[in-house]
């Protein structure tokens, strides 16, 4: 309504203005739309027809209501820090931000459960309920900025999923408006096992093709008595692969295993939060673990004589609170912080059973040598979950093609070893024919079938998540040699 | 009409792995059944008998070893029961990702067995272990108290081979514990009752083996359910990291303890002395409090009869009493008021009534034995309860002569076409588990 009075030539848009409230609910000049023809997959770009804010569920139904009668194209976007293209509008979509959806709507400490609108940033929750001693458990490096609807689509995790599961593990409802402009509500309450397929779990990671997520019900957690973090530098990858992998195997469950190699500390030390590793180590792990305060005293003894086994060069307990966060600072700031060593950079997600950690490491490093690309490594070395950052320059021509190749070659590597090509990021764009690396046709086929069921017109985010059907290709293939 | 299917299974599968029923034979009061029993012991054998169903407009009922046989459905007999009871091991164990890959016939207590000499174990702890295999644990969703700390099948299942009614073998997830490539594919199997695929193959994450477990058992004599609550509150806003939370109305209470008294089970698994620690930190809490610590064998002897209270579907139902079991899901804190509507039921409709809840993790597990009619009533009864309490129920055991009476699902969910929906694009005749699950899918 507060659109009124304003000459707007497109109808859609002049409708889909009608649809909403609150100031500047749409935008459409060009110049505003620029800001969305990407998320944090910066390699392509594409304009939306649309950014729309609803500021209630009823509003986005209205909206996708409006948009599936028309057979407008549209899609759902939280703060846009994907790393997978999956926000970004392919098919000049109107895209339906969900940022002015950020309340946290209730919290229930006594059953353990808060709700909380799509917008809301996945940080706040945590700093919401912490003075009562509790907080939300998956902590993206971008949590201060991304949102739990966005969060909920790329089933996204952190450094302590290692410990308290990702996303999907900590999510026990959501209300959901269909691709037609349905609304439905799974999990009520939070309560557990709801007749029927879990969708919850379907949902979780189905990014944001199947339906756009209005309102979450997750778990929150108590805050662990304790704990306690460990810094240790190994002269050799080998030997700090083998460490996280000895620590595993002695029966800790570390709340958080994380590596970066040479090239990553490089780049840390030169960012923002630099600690102070030293600059001629092959590899650092930042180990940490919780749980009740006895524990954690022998946990610790056995993670430093697993560490001095491996000839560590040199390992620490953090002494104070403020050198931990100084710490996991250095650490979750580690993307961005290739900004200080290369123009560009690419990341990569692929995960692999632990144990083949040195191997894959290996070729990694062998991908670099052959593109001619530096590859840094930061990963969350306790779940296998690695991520290589392909540096690269996007003004010399051809290289940033060669770094997409760099970047695909690692997930074969990953795949090939029984791991997988994403662990967090999710496809989106970027990994659908890497789909391939993991999955055969008929298995594709599968995932289609059962995004037909949610969204049959493909209304909804289209041309993500799955590569172009192989069938088809094979058809035009024998289609061509027939008619030649 | 019995010769004949045996006959055309033949082309399938070899002799010696079908059972055709004697004349004589009845059909099991449990229904769930199939007029020929087949037993592959391969995946491609399991695939050849689906595809060759599917094909020929048979249906197929999907078992393991039938402890799960009188959860769901309406049919007496399919054409067949595949029986995975033959198709059974494990296929890969890495130590050291802490990964297991196994086939879905495999009994769940042989595998803990296996783990255990690895000091890992499946984190999972579903009733009848002995008997269930990990394929009917999943297929159902079975969990138990520990769901609590563990969290259920779906957090620890990470890879599946289905094969789907026509035949084809679909892989989702994977074998890393970190998967996020395409849709979450298992999370449609995990609970759909057989009714989409035949889980073939399954991968699940293990954790170490606790080095040290006890249990505390307190009771509370006067049956408060307001003392209960306000202590579990207490209990759960403490930094006490707790595997189980579960209250146990006094009729069970006094088979597993001797004690005729609501109780609560609160387990600890750690390191002995954070055990400790956590033992003497509940004390403070509730000074007054009585209470029985079991160490470790004695604790794990307590769970070990603990998962042997329901009915089992391998049993054949007794012909004096009926038996059912209601599973229900409430927020954490209703279940104090669930369980105590479970004693209620015993007076109003002359059952004996196990009831156990969990209030860490919001469901309840209800047995109840008695008349037909009174076991009726008491299930009507109970629903209306949990639909006010805005919880689901679930009936979980039932003879087919009662299941047909009533809906052991309850009403449909809003969005019930979406289910049916994946039902007919994966299994459009029906082939697999017909009228199994809700709203007869
Ligand atoms: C520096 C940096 C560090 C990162 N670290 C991590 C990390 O440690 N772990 C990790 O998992 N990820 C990480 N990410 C990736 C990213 O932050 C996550 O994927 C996050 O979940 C995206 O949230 P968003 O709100 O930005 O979503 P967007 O980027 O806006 O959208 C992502 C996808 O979700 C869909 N979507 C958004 N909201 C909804 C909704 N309400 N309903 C339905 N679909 C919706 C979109 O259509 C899109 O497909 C990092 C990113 C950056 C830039």
């Amino acid at each position: 309504m507060a659109m009124k009075g304003l000459k707007i030539k497109d109808k859609h848009i002049r409708s889909l203005a009608n649809l909403l409230s609150g100031p500047k609910p749409i935008l459409y000049h060009k110049e505003d739309l620029l800001a969305y023809d990407c998320d944090g997959f910066t390699i392509e770009r594409h304009l939306p027809k649309a950014v729309v804010f609803p500021k209630n569920t009823e509003e986005v139904a209205a909206i996708v209501k409006y948009c599936h009668e028309n057979m407008l194209p549209f899609l759902a976007r939280g703060a846009g820090t994907g790393l997978s293209g999956g926000a970004i509008p392919l098919n000049n979509e109107v895209v339906i931000s969900l940022t002015r959806m950020k309340k946290l709507l209730s919290v229930d400490l006594e059953n353990r459960i808060a709700v909380v609108e799509p917008g809301f940033v996945n940080l706040k929750l945590t700093n919401s309920i912490a003075d009562k001693g509790y907080y939300y458990a998956p902590d993206p490096s971008s949590q201060y900025a991304c949102t739990i609807g966005g969060n909920v689509a790329e089933n996204a995790g952190g450094a302590h999923c290692l410990k308290y599961g990702v996303t999907t593990n900590h999510i026990l409802g959501l209300e959901l408006v269909l691709p037609n402009g349905e609304i439905i509500e799974i999990g009520k309450d939070g309560i557990p096992d709801s007749p029927g397929y879990d969708l919850l779990g379907l949902l979780t990671g189905s990014e944001g093709t199947l339906g756009i997520v209005t309102k979450i019900t997750v778990r929150v957690l108590k805050n662990p008595e304790d704990k306690q973090t460990v810094l240790a530098y190994f002269d050799r990858v080998e030997d700090g692969s083998q460490a996280v992998s000895d620590i595993i195997s002695t029966g800790i469950v570390p709340a958080a295993l994380e590596m970066m190699d040479k090239t990553a500390i490089e780049a840390v030390e030169a960012a923002a939060f630099p600690v102070g590793h030293p600059r001629d180590i092959a590899a650092v792990l930042l180990i940490e673990v919780d749980g009740i305060s006895s524990g954690i005293e022998e946990q610790i003894s056995k993670i430093l004589k697993v560490c001095k086994s491996r000839n560590v060069r040199e390992v620490k307990v953090a002494e104070s609170e403020r050198e931990r966060a100084r710490w996991w600072a250095n650490r979750k700031t580690g993307f961005g912080a290739m900004g200080a060593i290369s123009p560009n950079y690419l990341v990569q997600d692929g995960v692999i059973p632990r144990s083949r950690l040195p191997e894959v490491l290996k070729k990694i490093n062998e991908i670099s040598e052959e593109s001619g690309l530096r590859i840094a490594n930061i990963f969350h070395a306790g779940d296998g979950n690695l991520h290589p950052l392909v540096l690269f320059d996007a003004r010399v021509p051809g290289e940033t093609e060669r770094a997409i190749e760099a970047g695909s070659a690692c997930l074969k590597v990953c795949a090939d070893v029984g791991g997988t090509i994403t662990g967090e990021h999710g496809v989106g764009i970027e990994k659908r024919e890497e789909m391939r690396f993991v999955f055969t046709d008929e298995e594709i086929v599968a995932q289609t079938d059962v995004r037909e069921v949610f969204n049959p017109d493909n209304l909804l985010n289209a041309g993500k998540l799955f590569p172009t059907p192989g069938r088809c290709a094979e058809v035009k293939k024998e289609l061509k040699a027939s008619t030649s | 009409m019995l010769k004949a299917l045996g006959t055309e299974m033949k082309s399938v599968i070899g002799e010696e792995k079908i059972i055709e029923r004697k004349v004589e034979e009845q059909p099991h009061p449990l229904g769930n059944g199939g007029k020929i029993t087949v037993l592959p012991s391969t995946e491609e054998e399991i695939a050849a008998v689906v595809k060759y169903a599917n094909e020929n407009g048979m249906t197929i009922t999907v078992t393991g070893t039938g402890t799960k046989r009188g959860f769901g459905g309406t049919i007496e007999d399919a054409d067949i029961l595949l029986s995975l009871e033959n198709y059974h091991g494990i296929v890969e164990h890495t130590v050291g990702d802490m990964t297991i890959t196994v086939k879905s016939g495999t009994k769940f207590e042989e595998l803990q067995r296996y783990l255990q000499k690895h000091k890992q174990k499946i984190p999972l702890d579903p009733a009848w272990p002995e008997n269930a295999t990990i394929g009917g644990v999943i297929a159902v969703n079975d969990s138990g108290p520990k769901r609590f700390r563990n969290g259920s099948a779906r957090d620890v299942v990470i890879g599946l081979r289905t094969v789907y009614p026509n035949g084809s073998v679909i892989r989702s997830g994977g074998k890393v514990v970190k998967n996020v490539a395409g849709y979450d594919m298992n999370k449609l199997f995990i609970g759909s009752m057989g009714t989409l695929g035949v889980l073939t193959e399954i991968t699940m994450k293990l954790r170490p083996l606790p080095e040290y477990e006890s249990l505390l058992l307190l009771s509370f004599p006067k049956g408060g359910m307001e003392e209960i609550r306000s202590f579990a509150v207490r209990l759960l806003d403490t930094m006490l990291e707790p595997v189980t939370l579960e209250l146990i109305n006094p009729v069970l209470a006094e088979k597993l303890t001797g004690q005729s008294t609501y109780t609560l089970a609160i387990g600890f698994e750690d390191v002995e002395s954070s055990v400790h620690y956590q033992e003497e930190y509940v004390k403070k809490i509730h000074p007054e409090a009585q209470l029985t610590i079991l160490q470790e064998d004695d604790s794990r002897e307590f769970w070990q009869q603990f998962y042997q209270i329901g009915p089992k579907g391998t049993d054949s139902p007794s012909k004096l009493v009926t038996e059912a079991s209601m599973k229900i899901g409430v927020k954490n804190m209703a279940i104090p008021e669930v369980i105590k509507e479970s004693v209620h039921l015993q007076d109003m409709y002359n059952l004996e009534v196990f009831a156990h809840g969990g209030l860490g993790h919001g469901l309840c597990q209800v047995h109840l034995k008695g008349a037909a009619q009174d076991i009726k009533s008491a299930l009507t009864h109970l629903r209306n309860l949990v639909k006010d309490l805005g919880g689901n129920s679930v009936i979980k055991y039932l003879p087919l002569t009662l299941r047909k009476e009533m809906d052991v699902w309850g009403e449909k969910p809003s969005y019930f076409f979406l289910l049916e929906g994946i039902k007919k694009k994966i299994d459009p005749k029906k082939t697999l588990n017909n009228q199994r699950f809700v709203g007869g899918i």
